[in-house]
């Protein structure tokens, strides 16, 4: 799964790798399935579960995914956040606007559910940027293991 | 129902994991990581929550 892309001179320099872009797409998509291409099964499956169920906490518990909003920047930062939920994030905005609406709305008119008066709410928006994160931080291990920085 | 105090141990539980099965390879080191990770962010959060009462 990954392809080399350094100039290495044959010396002691060491070969420098590149992880394959497609792995590190499928690894954001779906939470743990870089792990599971890479042959870390075990590790995968607690990854999927843990980022599942994040999401799924601050979807029930009335939080709001992060969507780009105009004036304010802090939302691009909780959008980016939310985004590295990957087909979770993706899935539930074309849930909550439709699919119509969620591909019409880029990058302002999108819904991102949840309930503001919610008593949730602040707690739900913590789920899901935590998910998203740590998503993100799959993506960069998957890279590592990728490239053979890491086991 | 949302009780503050379970969704921040189960924040804290899911935190927790992912950095002890991320950062550490054997079952022993998770675990230690792990029960590291968790306590300081669960007692961390009480400890602090009580510490803001006195500030005004």
């Amino acid at each position: 799964m990954t392809k080399e892309a350094g100039r290495g001179t044959g010396g002691s320099e060491p070969i420098r790798k590149r992880a394959a872009p497609l792995l590190l797409l499928a690894a954001w998509l779906v939470p743990g399935v870089g792990h599971w291409i890479l042959g870390k099964r075990r590790r995968a499956i607690v990854f999927f579960a843990i980022v599942v169920c994040a999401f799924v906490t601050g979807v029930v518990i009335d939080g709001e995914l992060g969507t780009p909003r105009p004036g304010e920047p802090f939302s691009w930062l909780a959008t980016l956040a939310c985004l590295g939920n990957g087909l979770l994030y993706l899935g539930r905005l074309a849930w909550i606007n439709g699919l119509s609406g969620a591909l019409g709305g880029i990058p302002f008119g999108l819904d991102g559910g949840g309930d503001p008066v919610a008593v949730g709410f602040t707690y739900g928006n913590t789920f899901l940027y935590t998910g998203g994160l740590m998503n993100l931080l799959l993506v960069l291990d998957v890279s590592d293991i990728a490239r053979g920085e890491k086991d | 129902m949302v009780d503050h105090l379970l969704l921040m141990l189960w924040h804290a539980l899911l935190v927790s994991v992912f950095f002890a099965f991320l950062w550490r390879r054997s079952t022993r080191d998770r675990l230690r990581l792990f029960g590291k990770a968790f306590a300081l962010m669960a007692v961390g959060s009480v400890v602090l929550g009580w510490l803001m009462y006195v500030v005004p």
